[in-house]
């Protein structure tokens, strides 16, 4: 049995989240230290790098934008959630009993999604203070040159740890974002608060 | 081979700008009429293609108006922040003689030097979205000349020639202009960024701030930590977020349905 996940706006939405995050990643990566200025060779060279990467970051929030306001009311952490991520730990090593069960997501999602979009708003912010060097106060740029690689880090450490999950830790989860759709079996097994939502009312309009 | 640099006695700069023009005529600059300040000053700031310019700052005592007049250009740091702060290989290089130069052709325009310049004297040019500032005339210094600015001094201001002797010869002006008088006379050559191999002579030492000079200049300390421990922090989670995922897919492996279905 198929359940519906992601409708087919919220995996777009998602994948131009991804990709523009994957460019400004990369382009960002090959300003970030000489050792990785290859990375502009690749992408058509260092001033290509220099004057797109800043587009790549606003399409990214602007997407972003759009992924947040989608998805935040369903982030909000409840009782439940909180006691999950107290209870990470055992998830980490694949021994779930005794945790709470999880809705449509759990209580790690929910905090990358937070994490993420907070870190997100400091790239942005920072990033538009070192796009026009010339003009904006010194004393911000100081700041910013702090701020926009440590929320970098902060969030490709972050995507990482989420590609990982998607593709290799939690098997039938990429299907939700690409066709749309998981097995029963997935979502009894990982959200089975969610599973039970969805099997008890029937009507498979995609919410 | 030797660092070369050049030295500013400001006690017998007379504001006549002939460097200024010097500047402007051999390195090829176009000369485009910025912010008049209502001084003497040509242009409040350095610009994109005006790398050179006499500060007139004005002060008075006893009702006296004076001018503290300074020649404002790279200072060609020994510890140069804009080099830290460049992420392009090539783009700012150092020459044999240690004077700090760009490279246009692998110059990206990100402006970072400008940020971590401590001295504010890097410049982006809109027109070619790079950066640009003295090059202490390398292409003359290169065949043994010295720069356009210090050739065109009429008042003997400005004298080139290796670091050790100018600073020596800086020395002994200090004195000589203390004997004078000016008991506060002294030597800038900054050692929060490793000295500069521009080296002036301030009539009044103890208040570099009045030439406009930073007191005590250094790389900005949020510059040091982006290039020193954030790098090494990036690298960390970089690294260790890919042979951490990979090694728990290795020690635990992907997460089972039926287990779980089992549970119900």
């Amino acid at each position: 049995m198929k359940i519906d996940r992601f409708n087919v706006r919220e995996r777009f939405v998602h994948w131009l989240v991804a990709i523009s995050f994957v460019y400004a990643a990369l382009s960002g990566l090959a300003m970030w230290s000489r050792h990785l200025f290859w990375i502009a060779g690749v992408l058509g060279g260092g001033e290509t790098v220099r004057a797109l990467h800043p587009w790549g970051g606003t399409i990214f929030a602007l997407v972003l934008g759009v992924m947040f306001s989608r998805w935040a009311s369903q982030m909000k952490l409840d009782a439940a959630d909180r006691e999950w991520l107290a209870k990470s730990g055992r998830y980490m090593v694949n021994d779930e009993k005794g945790m709470p069960e999880s809705g449509k997501f759990n209580g790690g999602q929910k905090m990358l999604f937070w994490v993420e979009a907070a870190f997100a708003l400091l790239l942005f912010l920072s990033g538009a203070i070192l796009w026009f060097p010339e003009i904006t106060p010194r004393v911000l740029r100081l700041g910013a040159v702090l701020v926009h690689p440590l929320a970098a880090i902060g969030s490709i450490g972050g995507i990482i740890v989420h590609i990982y999950m998607s593709l290799f830790a939690v098997p039938g989860s990429l299907k939700a974002m690409t066709e749309g759709y998981v097995s029963a079996r997935w979502a009894k097994a990982h959200h089975p608060k969610w599973f039970r939502q969805r099997t008890k009312n029937e009507n498979e309009s995609a919410r | 081979m030797q660092t070369v640099a050049k030295l500013i006695d400001t006690s017998l700069c007379i504001g006549c700008k002939a460097c200024e023009v010097a500047c402007q005529e051999w390195n090829d600059q176009e000369f485009t009429l910025g912010t008049f300040g209502g001084t003497y000053q040509t242009m409040p700031q350095l610009e994109h293609n005006f790398w050179n310019l006499i500060k007139f700052n004005e002060f008075e005592t006893d009702g006296q108006m004076s001018w503290l007049m300074m020649k404002y250009q790279c200072m060609h740091c020994q510890d140069a922040g804009c080099m830290k702060a460049c992420p392009s290989p090539g783009a700012i290089v150092r020459l044999p003689n240690g004077t700090v130069d760009f490279n246009h052709d692998n110059c990206i325009g990100c402006g970072y030097c400008i940020t971590g310049c401590p001295f504010d004297v890097p410049r982006l040019s809109p027109e070619t979205k790079k950066v640009y500032k003295c090059t202490l005339c390398s292409d003359r210094t290169a065949v043994g000349l010295e720069p356009a600015c210090i050739k065109t001094c009429p008042t003997n201001c400005l004298t080139f020639g290796t670091r050790t002797d100018l600073l020596r010869k800086a020395e002994d002006r200090a004195h000589e202009l203390q004997a004078d008088g000016l008991q506060h006379a002294g030597v800038y050559n900054p050692a929060g960024v490793g000295g500069t191999n521009v080296i002036y002579v301030l009539k009044d030492a103890s208040a570099p701030e009045s030439y406009g000079l930073p007191r005590d200049p250094t790389i900005p300390w949020t510059v040091s930590l982006w290039k020193g421990p954030v790098k090494v922090l990036g690298s960390m989670v970089f690294l260790g977020g890919i042979l951490g995922t990979f090694f728990h897919y290795i020690r635990y492996g992907p997460k089972k349905e039926e287990e779980h279905a089992d549970e119900d």
